[in-house]
């Protein structure tokens, strides 16, 4: 079967300041993610897991290597045909209200008005914003855009869900509703690939995780293959980055 | 298609929620409507006093809206990071830039419109109803809009809204002196020099083309050949102009 993720040897250099210093923000990142797994990638700031997500969504372009979801490159728009992504603090139009603004992303996805008029009820009931949804977003709290964000992620039922630290600044309340949807969306057979800081998290959703140190791909494998006979996942994060500070004062990144 | 009219339809929209958008729209009103006043404290041809100063008020409201709009076309995108969620769908960047754009230009038409709508009203009620080349005048002056519009695209696909706006007013005042590069290249004694005039009169954007505000104002017979070549001319030059600010966004990390 087609990975729904494939990555190969993937890298990226940024280009910094006014002499445009060399910043490489991920070095020969080969990642295969199947078909109906749940798959956490994990790591410091500044890893390389949002450089990572958004060359797969097309925001950046990859230095070398290549990336394709469902064997379609990356570059082509055709690729996220079977995507749903939730960025990190997800950002809307503020004139719009969230009904207004699902409606929008429908007509992106090419929704017929019928089907998407019943999934954006079905979507606002199911993440509790009916009773708000023709209130301006300019209005909304930062759960209540996550909110949105997760319905515009949802809303053409995507085979593959990225989530760009989903959970990060939300209230107990707001975690639980977003990781409830993810389970949700795993058991349906959907493809999960979050980024997270939160381990437990990644431990009680995943199957398979990722972890990458300074653009460089650690580990990867089940979760219970990755931790081994150490203490934990976070254990195995902090081991990692402490590895990677030593191979960088011995000159080996 | 559908995706490009989406993205058209949500630009025109939070163009028309933009209170900021308003308030240059009735002061633009508020000066045509001032025009009228203007007759009672000039001499000679007081009518054509009154048309010159209302057309010459439609078109430098109408660039003002155009370049206001347009610095922040693509920038804001990027900036507010709107454009994430937009291009995470299968939407390909071309589509997007062109869509901003022909909102955009929904926007100006819209606002253009309106104006017209408000002198031919006046000039009803005080002169007489417009003649046809009035309104041929304003098509030419949306051809020159287009034209600036896409320009201001190109420097918003890279650049914030100040370095975008000054570079589009730039554009703006060599595109309305065009002709007087010409003519002062054909004044110079170095060959080189005058080849440089002329290449930069073919280069940058001639909108003294789109002008025929004269006739408008003198009710003159409409000019059709400079009509259909300024026509043909804005088109072609739009479509370049806005070629190349769709290859600039295609190669942009977007941060």
């Amino acid at each position: 079967m087609i990975p729904a993720i494939s990555t190969k040897n993937l890298g990226k250099i940024y280009r910094v300041g006014f002499f445009m210093r060399r910043v490489e923000g991920l070095r020969d990142l080969s990642l295969d993610v199947g078909q109906g797994e749940a798959f956490g990638f994990i790591g410091p700031n500044g890893a390389g897991k949002t450089t990572t997500i958004k060359i797969l969504m097309g925001l950046h372009r990859a230095t070398s290597g290549s990336a394709s979801l469902f064997g379609v490159d990356v570059n082509e728009s055709n690729a996220r045909k079977r995507v749903g992504f939730l960025p990190e603090r997800p950002y809307f139009y503020e004139h719009l209200s969230a009904r207004e603004v699902l409606h929008f992303y429908g007509q992106l996805s090419d929704i017929d008005a019928a089907e998407r008029t019943e999934r954006i009820e079905a979507l606002l009931d199911r993440v509790q914003l009916t009773r708000f949804a023709d209130v301006s977003l300019s209005k909304y709290s930062k759960g209540m855009l996550q909110r949105v964000g997760l319905c515009q992620t949802l809303l053409h039922d995507p085979d593959l869900i990225v989530l760009d630290e989903p959970m990060s600044g939300l209230d107990p309340v707001g975690r639980a509703l977003v990781r409830d949807l993810i389970i949700e969306q795993r058991d349906a057979g959907k493809t999960v690939f979050f980024s997270s800081h939160i381990l437990s998290d990644v431990e009680a959703i995943c199957d398979r995780v990722a972890i990458v140190v300074g653009g460089s791909l650690r580990e990867c494998g089940p979760i219970e293959d990755v931790v081994a006979d150490r203490e934990s996942l976070e254990a195995v994060l902090v081991g990692e980055m402490q590895k990677a500070v030593d191979e960088s004062r011995l000159g080996v990144l | 298609m559908s995706r490009l009219i989406a993205l058209a339809r949500n630009t025109f929209r939070e163009a028309v929620r933009d209170r900021v958008l308003y308030s240059i729209l009735f002061f633009a009103i508020g000066v045509i409507g001032l025009s009228l006043v203007m007759q009672e404290i000039t001499v000679g041809d007081r009518e054509k006093v009154v048309r010159s100063v209302a057309q010459g008020a439609i078109a430098a409201f109408g660039s003002l809206i155009a370049i206001f709009l347009g610095i922040s076309l693509v920038f804001k995108e990027v900036e507010r990071k709107t454009v994430y969620t937009i291009l995470s769908k299968p939407i390909s960047r071309w589509t997007f830039v062109l869509g901003k754009y022909l909102g955009m230009m929904m926007t100006i038409a819209v606002q253009v419109g309106v104006m017209m709508v408000v002198y031919t009203v006046l000039l009803t009620i005080q002169q007489s109803v417009p003649p046809p080349v009035v309104y041929v005048s304003a098509g030419l002056l949306l051809m020159e809009l287009m034209l600036l519009t896409a320009w201001a695209t190109l420097f918003s696909t890279y650049s914030g809204p100040t370095t975008a706006a000054g570079f589009t007013l730039a554009v703006f005042l060599i595109g309305h002196l065009a002709d007087d590069i010409w003519t002062f290249g054909n004044q110079l004694d170095s060959a080189a020099a005058v080849e440089v005039a002329r290449a930069l009169y073919w280069v940058l954007p001639n909108f003294e083309m789109f002008n025929i505000r004269a006739h408008a104002v003198h009710e003159l017979p409409i000019p059709w050949d400079q009509v259909l070549g300024a026509s043909a001319y804005g088109l072609c030059y739009t479509a370049a102009v806005l070629g190349v600010a769709m290859l600039v966004f295609e190669r942009r990390d977007l941060k």
